[in-house]
């Protein structure tokens, strides 16, 4: 089943059989009937025993004889329909939205308060007849044989007494594929979480929870192929760090390649994504130097400014008053003590915020940036990929130079499906990092299997140009005005890759190397993130974030509500797996559902979620917003509407 | 005189009200379960010591305000704040130049970024250089046990491909636990002996999460003044108190078998110090693991300790099973422990599930074939005994350490850890020139690098040979030879 073509008959003899499928509604779905996948199955391509009730192994309407699917419906969901598309891009005549908060009643928050106050309470009493009554449960927290305690019982309270109560909506063990759906392990405790009893079993859950904004989690498909090649030609490690004897030509035409698609003069990757930040800021700052930092900017930032030493300033998240107020308060006031002037300030900003769903105002802070003479560094972990009519990022987006930025970084984790970061700038900078920053010298290289993906998705993304010179065949599939208008200025910013920019052992299948398919892509991550937003706030709910942005918190607020509704959307007829986030990774009050949309998700997949959300929403009560409100039927017949109209 | 009744009667409603508020407010107040216990205690403080309640009083309003200040809160409210216009703020924006992001490279350190090699095609022990295509004997990479290239564990990569694709897409809590994961940790436990083990996608953010995941400010670290990189940044990130080796007062020690000079730890005897004093053990085998002992479990195979006896072992899956990421092995709820507070561990995607598959098939080869390892250790053998026959120079290090490291012999006998010495540079383009000659000669070492300045402790100069299973003992003793000539056409020509 290893080439393409094998598949793709495989595909066509499945929907024929799906088309023999009587699609009669379900009747009895019965969970276990979806979860007896044997392991011997799961090598073939399509798992002829999932059930087809649920619409997550096979399409619910079966496909016309003119419509060819390359991929697996359970990896990347068929979905032919060209007006669920959309184009993720910013409207200069509009002002960029700020970061907007609707506040829940107060009812819900002192609810909320009180959950966590008994929690604590009954924690501590808990905790405080354990030590007395039954001591062999708490020997790491107490002095013991003249060892002291291993962790203090105040620091692990939160996660033995909180925590634990949900944990099983955390940590879920899955299998295969972090696609369009995924296969959970199901379990069980009978111990209040402290272990977890597997039965061997699994179910196949729709998956808006991985970051797999583009879809490019597949074990199918031309980047598949690609990254087998590199296995055979190049092997699984690099053994080694890149400055002693780690570093291989992948790195070099990889970096190239993503210097190129972000715009930038040169890159280096690092095979770890949050080793990218954590070991190479230090590089760039040091003392005498001063770090402003969003508030909400990822632990990897945080980590790479405390191990540089430097000052370090944060601002209101996403606040453009609050920086402006506090740029000039530092530059006015200098150095502590002493008063001297900086030596430099560097502003740290992420490009979409992995909690709240937001997106920087770029504009303004360029502005800034322009009077104030800072330096900036974007962090692009999630908007790489995910934003932008070409998805080049925030840059991208908002269409603003990217060479404007002084420091670009990224995750190739998320949009490309492979691991690792990369830091982009001007040539002499990331020379300067590549000798200074600790990843260098010290960690690993990057293997060159993930390499390969990168290569390969990032190069489908671009388009690669045929190496004859004629004109790039980039043209006509039906709706790709604006992609193709752009590309057509070859070699300016976002244009194609050129054929001599990939290892020539690498052969995309032609939908992939003109960008046909990498733009229907972006362009159906757009819909589906702008669909859920507003599908979900004309049901009533509380969500934060960007309407494009492919991260849709839906705000809960009690803690116990939080659980309820990851374990009530898990045991549904059709499974959904969901991500809840609460203190510490957010506020105390704002506990959330965190969607993360996927281009591989079918306009089917989202109606299943809003369908889910409604009816938990009723049951919960969590519909507290105040914006104009829709039924359900109305919002999937309208979606289009709904989606060009935000 | 005649205003006063006029002022009382236009204040009367005003006055009937605040009094109609405040009985409404005291009668609510009664209302909430437990305000009389309240109150009889406010009334018998005030009656005992009215002093006291303005004291009390006082103090309600400062914790008010403690609470109400931002935490973030700038030096406004401090001593050293000078109060500027808006236009001299304007001016002083205005004036103010900042230095430029980075300071260009210096000429050696560009020398240093040019003279990284490059392969082309697969890395292994004989791969080919991209700079000028000619193949070149590897004893720089890290393939201890000759794993790179193994068809096996190519196998074992494509077929989980097939299966899993590339990335995990997501952190270990949110979905990305997958279950080739759970199998590599299990493995990894069960090789070493211990009770679990908790995996980390880069090798080098392993140590640097684990230390601060169990150091707080206010413990106590007890390292050895040369540990590597990751571990010093670790202590750093921990705002833990550091003390060098002194055996006193202890909580926690730190120790490694040392990247920077292939030494290796006393471990037995810090076994017994530990049972005597009562401290934690972290041991950092990320060099060590998958190349010292018989079967390649590291030090504690070596020194015949059992790895239960480590709190938290250290090591890394890319050095030892030629794939990629680190692991901690010790008891669960050190490992479990981790899930939570590890930083990297929780706000880093999972490793590649291919990464894992490879690693547990690297496991099984090491365990299976142990002849793997005694080709090892004769090669190591080997490259020393060349080496320490080598005029000008001084071979550091424990004898069963896959990296040898060696440094320019000089007249005062200072070998491990010198005094930060000046002439440190000049060394180092002695050992480059080396390294240059010997690839000009068909071999590819390095040097063992460093980033000096960042450092805690600036080392000696060194250049580093990794030793290989996947070279035959003749190819390693030509290969050694070379560097050898090497060594001596490039001492003779600073003479």
């Amino acid at each position: 089943m290893a080439t393409a073509t094998s598949y793709l008959s495989a595909v066509h003899q499945a929907d024929s059989r799906a088309r023999r499928h009587d699609i009669s509604p379900a009747s009895t779905p019965a969970l276990s009937t979806s979860s007896s996948i044997t392991s011997s199955s799961e090598d073939t391509v399509l798992h002829e025993s999932d059930d087809n009730n649920t619409g997550l192994t096979y399409p619910r309407t079966p496909p016309t004889s003119e419509q060819v699917f390359t991929t697996v419906h359970s990896e990347f969901g068929h979905c032919a329909d060209e007006s669920y598309r959309c184009v993720s891009q910013h409207n200069p005549d509009k002002p960029v939205t700020e970061h907007e908060i609707e506040e829940p009643p107060y009812y819900i928050l002192i609810t909320t308060y009180i959950s966590y106050l008994m929690l604590i309470v009954f924690g501590h009493l808990r905790d405080f007849f354990g030590k007395c009554f039954a001591k062999q449960y708490f020997t790491h927290l107490m002095p013991y044989d003249g060892y002291a305690p291993l962790n203090s019982d105040f620091d692990s309270f939160y996660t033995r007494r909180l925590k634990r109560r949900m944990d099983d909506c955390f940590s879920h063990p899955v299998t295969g594929v972090a696609g369009r759906t995924i296969l959970v392990y199901d379990r069980h405790s009978e111990d209040c979480n402290y272990t977890q009893i597997y039965p061997g079993t699994k179910t196949r859950a729709l998956n808006i929870s991985s970051y797999n904004y583009l879809g490019f989690a597949q074990a199918r498909g031309g980047c598949a192929d690609a990254v087998e090649e590199s296995i055979k030609r190049y092997g699984v490690s690099a053994c080694g760090s890149r400055l002693e004897g780690g570093s291989n030509e992948l790195h070099l035409t990889a970096e190239a390649l993503v210097a190129r698609f972000v715009g930038m003069e040169d890159s280096l990757i690092s095979s770890m994504g949050f080793a990218t930040n954590s070991t190479f800021i230090p590089a760039l700052v040091g003392k005498g130097s001063l770090v402003i930092s969003d508030e909400f900017n990822h632990a990897s930032i945080r980590v790479g400014v405390r191990t540089s030493g430097t000052q370090v300033r944060m601002f209101k998240h996403n606040d453009m008053q609050s920086l402006e107020s506090l740029l000039r308060e530092v530059i006015s006031q200098g150095q502590p003590k002493t008063h001297r002037p900086w030596k430099k300030i560097l502003l740290i900003v992420e490009g979409l915020y992995s909690m709240e769903g937001s997106l920087v105002n770029l504009p303004h802070i360029i502005e800034l940036k322009k009077k104030y003479k800072f330096h900036l560094f974007v962090d692009e972990a999630h908007s790489i990929g995910a934003l932008g009519p070409l998805g080049r990022g925030v840059c991208d987006y908002f269409d603003i130079p990217p060479q404007s930025v002084d420091v670009l970084m990224g995750t190739f984790t998320k949009s490309f499906g492979a691991a690792g970061g990369y830091i982009a700038g001007p040539k002499h900078l990331i020379d300067a990092l590549r000798v200074r920053g600790h990843s260098g010298i010290y960690a690993e290289a990057m293997p060159p299997p993930v390499l390969t993906q990168i290569i390969s998705s990032m190069a489908s993304i671009m388009g690669v140009t045929p190496p004859v010179s004629s004109k790039p065949a980039l043209t006509l599939s039906p709706s790709s005005s604006i992609s193709t208008l752009r590309c057509a200025e070859d070699d300016v910013h976002p244009g194609m890759a050129p054929a001599s920019a990939i290892p020539s052992w690498i052969s995309l299948p032609p939908a992939l190397s003109d960008g046909s398919e990498a733009r229907m892509r972006i362009r159906r991550l757009a819909f589906n993130s702008r669909y859920l937003h507003a599908g979900l706030k004309k049901l009533g709910f509380i969500t934060y974030g960007h309407p494009f942005s492919p991260i849709v918190p839906l705000l809960i607020y009690n803690p116990g509500k939080m659980a309820t509704f990851a374990r009530m959307m898990r045991t549904r007829q059709t499974p959904i797996v969901v991500v809840v986030v609460a203190y510490p990774a957010t506020p105390l009050v704002t506990s959330r559902v965190r969607f993360c949309v996927s281009a591989a998700h079918t306009k089917d997949d989202i109606d299943t979620i809003l369908q889910a959300c409604d009816e938990l929403g009723d049951i919960l009560d969590l519909k507290h917003g105040h914006s104009e409100r829709w039924p359900l039927e109305q919002i999937m017949k309208q979606s289009v509407e709904l989606v060009n109209n935000i | 005189m005649s205003d006063t009744p006029t002022l009382s009667s236009t204040l009367e409603p005003l006055l009937t009200f605040l009094a109609y508020s405040l009985s409404r407010l005291e009668s609510t107040f009664y209302k909430i379960p437990g305000s009389a216990v309240v109150t009889r205690y406010v009334k018998s403080s005030h009656q005992n010591d009215p002093g006291r309640t303005i004291l009390e009083l006082i103090l309600v309003i400062f914790a008010i305000r403690t609470l109400l200040q931002s935490r973030t809160r700038g030096d406004k409210q401090g001593k050293h704040f000078i109060q500027f216009s808006e236009k001299e703020i304007d001016e002083l924006v205005d004036e103010w130049t900042p230095e430029s992001l980075v300071q260009p490279l210096n000429d050696w350190e560009q020398r240093d970024l040019n003279s990284v090699p490059v392969v082309t095609g697969p890395i292994g022990p004989k791969p080919k250089l991209l700079s000028n295509g000619k193949p070149v004997i590897n004893l720089a990479s890290f393939n201890f046990a000759g794993l790179a290239g193994n068809e096996q564990i190519k196998e074992k990569a494509i077929e989980t491909l097939r299966k899993y694709g590339l990335g995990s897409c997501g952190p270990p809590g949110f979905y990305g636990t997958v279950d080739v994961h759970l199998d590599l940790e299990r493995n990894i436990a069960e090789f070493l002996g211990t009770e679990a083990s908790i995996l980390y996608s880069q090798g080098f953010s392993t140590i640097s999460s684990v230390i601060p995941a169990f150091c707080k400010r206010g413990d106590v670290i007890v390292a050895d003044r040369s540990v590597n990189f990751a571990i010093q940044k670790g202590i750093q990130i921990s705002r833990s108190t550091i003390r060098w080796y002194d055996h006193n007062d202890l909580k926690s020690l730190e120790d490694a078998s040392f990247e920077r000079d292939g030494e290796m730890v006393d471990l037995p005897k810090l076994i017994e110090l530990k049972l005597k004093y009562k401290y934690r053990l972290i041991l950092d085998e990320s060099v060590s693991f998958g190349a010292v002992g018989r079967t390649g479990r590291g030090l504690t195979e070596l020194y015949n300790v059992p790895a239960i006896q480590i709190d938290m072992l250290v090591g890394s899956v890319a050095n030892g099973l030629c794939s990629s990421g680190g692991f901690c092995a010790g008891s669960s709820i050190v490992t479990e422990h981790q899930r939570i507070n590890g930083t990297s561990f929780v706000f880093s995607a999972s490793m590649p599930p291919l990464l894992a598959t490879s690693a547990s098939e690297a496991i099984s080869h090491l365990r299976n074939t142990p002849s793997i390892l005694a080709a090892l250790h004769e090669n190591i053998d080997t490259i020393r005994s060349v080496l320490d026959r080598t005029e000008g120079i001084t071979v550091l290090g424990h004898r069963a350490s896959p990296i040898i490291h060696f440094c320019l012999r000089n007249t005062q006998q200072h070998l491990t850890v010198a005094p930060p010495a000046p002439d440190h540079e000049a060394e180092e383009q002695i050992l480059q020139d080396i390294v240059d000659d010997g690839l000009a000669n068909g071999v590819l070492i390095t040097r063992g690098k460093h980033l000096r300045g960042q450092e805690m402790t600036d080392s000696r100069p060194t250049i580093r040979i990794a030793a290989t299973a996947a070279l035959s003992k003749k190819d390693v003793e030509k290969t050694v030879g070379i560097v050898k000539a090497s060594i001596a056409r490039v001492l003779a020509k600073r003479r």
